[in-house]
Parts: C-alpha cells; structure tokens; sequence
C-alpha cells in the first residue's frame, strides 16, 4: 500500500497527469459533437441510401438503448489513447529521469514495485473513466433528449458503461507493458500510439479487404487486435456478423495479462546501470 | 549537524542490546564478478569495508568501481560472488533505507519535480514518516530550495539533495558514489566534513571517487581496483608508506653527472627523470647537500618529496588500462 501511494504521489508532483487531461478534453469535447451529430442522423434525419448488407447494423445501432450506450461511453477512442499513454508515462518517465536507481534502492523488490505500478496506473485509469463517464451521463442525457429519444438509463446503458470501465483499466495495464518492454521514452510512446491508431486504421483496412476476398468469418480476426478488440467491447449493442463482446473483453485482459507478467518478469532480471 | 548526533543518540539509546552482531554495518565483498559479454568488468573482488571509517574506493575510469557499488546494492546482478552489508545482501534487507543509504548519481531525480517532493515520495515508499523529509533537507542545507523543481538545481545543490535522500532512513552505512562531482570549493569542504562526522559517529562511509587529493584528506583507509581486480587494501598511511621507494629528495643541477657520482658511493640511489631533475632515494636532503657542497656543484632546487596518494595510486594502477 506504501508502494501504491508511492507511486500515486509520483504522478501528482509531476505535470504529467494534467497535462494528459489538458489534452484529452477538447478531444472529448470533439467526439461528443460527433456522437450528437450521428445520434441526431438516426433519429431525426435522412440517411439516405443505406447499402443493403449494412441496413442490420444501422438498423441495430439506432435503438435507442443502443444509443444512450454509445452517449454514455462518448470519449473512448481518445480516453484509452491518454491511460495508455498514461500508463507507458509512469514506467518510462524513472528510466527518462534516472529515478529507477532511487526507486528499486528504496524497495528492492521489484515484482512489489511493478505490482504498485500497475494497481496505481490502473486506479488513475478509473479516475479518468469516473470523470469522463459522470460528464457523459450529463451531457448524453441532455443530447438524448433533444434528439427526441429521451434520456434512459436501462440495463444495455450500465453495461456499455461498466464494460467501458474494464477497457480503461486493461488500457492502463497495456501502456505499463509498453513501457517496460521499450524503455525508450519517446519508442514506447511512439509504438504505443502506432499500436493504438495505425494499428486500428490499418486492421481495420487489412481485414475489411480480406473479409472482402475470403468471407465474412475474417471479421472475427479484428478481435486480435488490441484497439478493436475493446471497441467491440464496449460497442452499446450486439451488432450482427460481428464476434460477440465478451470476446473482445477476454482478448483484452489476454493482452493485459501478457503485457503485464512480461513486463514485470523484465524488470526483475534487468541490471540497472 | 546537531540534529544528526541527536539522531545517533535516540539510535544509540534504542540499540542498546537490540542490534544483532551481524548488524554491525561491516561491508564484505567476496569474490565479485561480473562479466558483460566478453568484458570482465569487476575480476573476483574482495575486500571489507570497517564501521566507523572513511573508506576511499579508487580506481581509473572503467575500472569497475561504479558496477561494483552497484552490485552491492542489488542494481546489478554478479555473475558470481557476493557482496553484503552487515553480514545480509542488500535484497535481504528489510526496510533497505533504514540500513544503506546510497548516493549513485547526481541527476536522479524527476526535473520537474521539487526536491521536498523527490524526498516527500521515497518517504512513502520506504514507510518513513513525511517528516523526515523536511529534517534531511534541513541537514544538508537546502531548505531554502526545497520547492523549488530539480531542474533548478545546481549541481553541487543535486548533490547535497541526493545525499539527503540517503539520509532519510538515519541509515548506519553511506555508500557514494563520485559525491564531489560538480561541487565548489566550499562544497567539497562541506561534503568532507559531512562524512568525516558520520565516520566519527560509527557509521560506515564508502566513497568512490578519483580525486586523490581530497581523498588522502578524507579517507582513513583506501580500496584501489584497477581493470576490475583488487590493487591494494588498508590505511591510507599503510598504502602509501608501503611503496618501494619511500621519501625521495628532488634535485635540479647544471652539473648532474658530478652530483651523481658523488653520492655513487653511498647508500643512494639516482635516478633522472624527463628534465633532467634528480630524484634521489635513501639519503636525505642534508646528506644530498652536503655531498654537493663537498663536490662544488651548483644546486638550484633542493626538495624532500613524500609519496603521495597520487603518487601510489599512478604507481600501482600503471599499465592496467581503465578502459578495456
């Protein structure tokens, strides 16, 4: 418990955390203003032609539960983006800042310190999810009701948003992986953030165009990777021809966990010189 | 410096009776190695280090001593051999910081941290109350910048905060490394007074450094590695008086070969360096001028030379590269 409040007091005496936060609201406030402009659409307004193979996923994106869960979880994509960054921060910032010597001389046992790193990490990645979720339930009820679907808190609603919870907690976990397997700040941020959004844009890509050639049954390769696996986790509804959501949460604790016991398994055996 | 010896007071008090013998903060290294791919960085080491002593660890640059300090203090892994402090390795050691404090590098702390903060989180860390905290910043002298952030910080000020991050713990060994990089004139005389009043405390004080000068004036006993191997162990005075020559008597004359011959018949022994300068050995500086008078030869330096520390260390560390 020391260790946690350690390494809690570590990121409050830096500038690190708000800067993150300083970054991530106009973010925030960006993919709100999508998310009423795409909720507006399939409420009220005209879609137009919508292709045949995906009138299923419009169709099941537009219930209104559907709806609220995608409002109350509004922020995500970016959200995730700054705890892992978050998470890479702490670990890379004692390699950056030579603050390792200090800290492994003080506990010399490392496992204990990597365990710290983790729990605190994981815990400042709730608080992001707490913050961005209260700020969510506000502002999507408001959109809810001014869309003319009125605001509603049904049991889809509580579980997009708990599912929300685990993702920033396994990306907080993912980027303390990140940033013990490449001790380089500026590679495990860069990798991280290559991870996090080539790797979405490019999967995505790569597996539409494959599903395309081979078959629907491609699709379910998506869960493979980290950035799509929790999206389609927290996605608010069962979408058809789609891998079912636990799915991608089990992929993504899989992940954690590697990144996890590799990482701390690393730091045990590392001479720090 | 009172609030130290109030420090070791409270400890001595507390101690009485408590202390294990194994405690007794002696540092043992026994056949130390370690080895990077093909380097033999530190080659089967072995030397102690006594309470209540200065001890001064010398070495080249690259002769293994930064790594050494290191494996001491579980940083690095040794291929072989061990190292312990008060008879436990420093992994075994509960409440680590309560036993060792350790000053390795200057610039180990976050630059955008303040230095009560720095301090404030290894409190946390280590179990300390906060307090402590203002108590080590307030003994080394840099309570006037405790909020200000690292980066502001001088070197000689990283210095005295690492040394203060040492200190939190009242700890009962003192392991630094290089500490008088960076310091000022007035640094380096505080920092000399610093250890030498924890030495006199009974505490363990190991020092790495290369400045020979300001170690013949703070160690009471030397470890000199070179190439990674032990060169020679004990008493300052013990390891200089221990050279082959001992005090020798400089001369500078137009007429050298009419000096050397007349003391050719004597116990002295002549030799000639670069310049021309005489460096007699087994007479002293007297005999030397008498024997020159005798001779009518022209003398235009006369001086005794003592082996110093330099001198010995030049001696016995030549020809081991310090870079291998």
């Amino acid at each position: 418990m020391n260790l946690v409040r350690a390494e809690l007091a570590k990121v409050r005496t830096t500038n690190m955390w708000w800067i993150l936060a300083l970054i991530y609201l106009p973010l925030w406030g960006l993919t709100l203003f999508f998310n009423y402009v795409q909720t507006d659409q399939l409420v009220n307004g005209n879609l137009g032609q919508v292709p045949e193979d995906q009138a299923d996923t419009v169709a099941a994106v537009a219930l209104p539960d559907n709806l609220a869960a995608n409002l109350y979880t509004n922020g995500q994509f970016f959200g995730l983006l700054m705890v892992m960054l978050l998470g890479i921060l702490v670990v890379t910032n004692e390699f950056f800042h030579q603050t390792v010597t200090t800290t492994f001389l003080t506990t010399p046992h490392r496992s204990a310190v990597m365990a710290a790193k983790l729990v605190a990490t994981a815990a400042l990645g709730l608080i992001f999810w707490l913050v961005t979720t209260g700020a969510n339930l506000l502002v999507g009820s408001a959109i809810l009701e001014s869309v003319g679907v009125g605001a509603r808190y049904g049991s889809a609603a509580w579980e997009a948003i708990g599912l929300n919870a685990l993702a920033y907690l396994l990306w907080a976990i993912l980027g303390v992986g990140i940033g013990v397997l490449i001790r380089s700040q500026i590679g495990a941020t860069v990798t991280g953030i290559l991870l996090y959004l080539g790797g979405t844009i490019g999967a995505v890509i790569v597996i539409s165009t494959l599903a395309a050639r081979f078959g629907d049954w491609i699709n379910n390769l998506q869960l493979l990777v980290p950035s799509l696996a929790s999206s389609l986790m927290v996605t608010g509804a069962e979408i058809p021809g789609n891998p079912p959501r636990w799915a991608g949460a089990a992929v993504l604790v899989g992940y954690a966990v590697v990144a996890g016991v590799i990482g701390t398994l690393t730091v045990r055996r590392r001479d720090i010189s | 410096m009172h609030l130290l010896l109030l420090h070791e007071r409270k400890r001595r008090r507390m101690s009485d009776g408590q202390r294990s013998p194994t405690s007794d903060g002696q540092i043992v290294v026994s056949g130390l190695t370690k080895v990077y791919r093909n380097v033999r960085a530190v080659d089967d080491l072995s030397f102690t280090v006594e309470p209540g002593r200065v001890t001064g660890f010398l070495g080249p640059n690259g002769a293994g001593k930064t790594t050494t300090l290191r494996m001491l203090l579980n940083l690095v892994t040794p291929t072989g051999g061990q190292a312990t402090i008060g008879g436990r390795r420093y992994a075994d050691l509960t409440d680590p910081l309560r036993h060792v404090g350790a000053v390795l590098e200057a610039s180990s702390a976050h630059k955008g941290r303040t230095g009560i903060n720095h301090l404030r989180v290894i409190c946390a860390a280590a179990g300390l109350p906060k307090s402590r905290a203002d108590e080590a910043l307030a003994l080394v002298g840099l309570t006037p910048a405790a909020k200000r952030k690292f980066k502001g910080y001088s070197l000689g000020m990283k210095q005295r905060l690492g040394i203060a991050a040492a200190m939190l713990g009242d700890p009962r060994v003192l392991i630094l490394d290089e500490p008088a990089n960076g310091l000022d004139p007035e640094g380096i005389r505080w920092m000399r007074g610093f250890l030498k009043n924890l030495a006199a405390q009974g505490r363990t004080v190991l020092v790495s450094s290369h400045l020979l000068s300001e170690m013949q004036l703070l160690a009471d006993d030397v470890v000199i590695i070179a190439a990674g191997r032990l060169v020679r162990q004990g008493p300052v005075d013990q390891v200089i008086g221990s050279m082959t020559h001992g005090v020798r008597v400089r001369v500078r004359t137009p007429q050298a070969d009419a000096l050397t011959a007349a003391l050719k018949d004597g116990p002295a022994t002549v030799d000639v360096d670069e310049h021309g300068t005489l460096l007699v050995g087994g007479v002293d500086a007297p005999t030397v001028g008498r024997a020159a008078l005798a001779a009518g030869v022209e003398l235009h330096e006369l001086t005794t030379e003592r082996p110093d520390l330099e001198g010995v260390f030049l001696e016995l560390t030549a020809g081991k590269a310090g870079i291998r």
